[in-house]
């Protein structure tokens, strides 16, 4: 575990490589993307379930980060400001594909209408013993379950849950409010623990 | 004031304290049936941080080759991209100087036009400054000036700065 001193150490020199690769400093660059590249790749591969696209998204946000990077002011820390770009990136990408979740339950505004917000969550299926099941089975399972949202639910629940990240980080990687991530993980936990309740109910 | 799904989500990852969580767990209809929806989303939690933490990038040298090169390949083109851009830029600020230097121009000589022939159609006098017929040495801020209206045969001489009359002046 990780003290502040060095936290703060790793800080400084994360902001250090910021500055020089503003100067143009291309090694300083790739030490930073050493640094993020799997958890940015893990990401969007959880968004868009694809290796290659993942993949080619996840050079795209790089790219990007790269290209924009002198107007990186420090008002954020710099994992927070990829993030953003990766979400723009991906959830731009989801669009195009028409990705907007299943039905229109999953459209934000008309969700609020449909779904009880007191309303208890039911699994889908009858309840499978976590034994019986395959790894790649429950990993398809959830992988279909996260297909069932929208792209900013998705983006919401995975930094949420997989990245641990605040929802005022959160917010600030999707430019939306904090309310409005709350909100969309509420739905986004009620719709997986919806179609997931019998795997998480096993383990 | 915060919404329904706000609160439950801040109770869900106990970001609700005192008063506010008081409140907000006495409002529940059933809190027995609300504590396993928190359980099962905790549950959930776990289990996505688990299976999809380990998902990690394969080949990771070779991403950071192909971004490498990228980069290189974006450091390189700005030239020939500057180039390229400039001389395109270069026809539209032309273009723009050219356009507003005639409108500039143009205004100019409007005003100019507008302004001497103006006078002209508001005032019915014809003013001619006779300062070459006054002797500077004699009257070295003098003007003399003449107002005529044809039309009515009528002419104002006006002198200022005088210090006496041309002879001329006189004989006539």
């Amino acid at each position: 575990m990780q003290t502040e001193a060095t936290l703060a150490q790793a800080d400084v020199s994360e902001l250090d490589l910021v500055r020089r690769c503003q100067a143009g400093d291309t090694e300083a660059f790739d030490e930073l993307v050493t640094r993020y590249r799997t958890r940015v790749f893990s990401m969007i591969y959880n968004m868009v379930h694809s290796e290659q696209d993942a993949w080619d998204l996840a050079q795209d946000s790089f790219l990007k980060a790269w290209k924009s990077i002198k107007r990186f002011r420090g008002s954020s820390s710099f994992y927070t400001w990829i993030y953003r770009i990766v979400m723009n990136v991906t959830i731009d990408w989801l669009r195009k594909k028409h990705v907007r979740g299943a039905g229109a339950e999953f459209n934000d505004e008309t969700q609020l209408r449909e779904i009880d917000p007191a309303s208890q969550t039911v699994p889908k299926t009858e309840a499978l013993p976590y034994e019986t099941m395959e790894r790649g089975e429950i990993r398809t399972r959830i992988d279909q379950a996260i297909a069932q949202l929208s792209p900013e639910q998705r983006a919401v629940i995975l930094m949420k849950e997989i990245e641990g990240m605040q929802y005022h980080e959160i917010a600030e990687a999707l430019g939306c409010s904090i309310g409005t991530v709350m909100s969309r993980l509420f739905y986004a936990r009620k719709k997986l623990q919806t179609l997931l309740k019998d795997v998480y109910e096993s383990i | 004031m915060k919404a329904f799904e706000e609160k439950w989500t801040a109770w869900v990852d106990g970001q609700l304290s005192g008063r506010e969580l008081f409140e907000f767990e006495a409002s529940l209809p059933d809190k027995a049936a609300a504590e396993a929806e928190r359980t099962g989303a905790l549950k959930l939690g776990e289990l996505l941080k688990r299976e999809l933490s380990a998902r990690t990038l394969t080949n990771e040298e070779f991403f950071g080759h192909q971004l490498r090169q990228s980069v290189a390949r974006l450091r390189e083109t700005p030239v020939g991209q500057a180039r390229e851009t400039r001389s395109i830029w270069w026809t539209i600020p032309r273009l723009l100087w050219t356009g507003g230097a005639s409108l500039a121009v143009f205004l100019v000589f409007t005003v100019l036009v507008m302004h001497e022939k103006n006078p002209a159609k508001e005032s019915q006098y014809v003013t001619q400054i006779l300062n070459a017929r006054v002797d500077p040495v004699v009257s070295p801020n003098a003007t003399v000036s003449i107002f005529e209206v044809k039309q009515d045969r009528v002419t104002v001489l006006w002198t200022e700065g005088l210090q006496s009359l041309p002879a001329d002046y006189a004989a006539k």
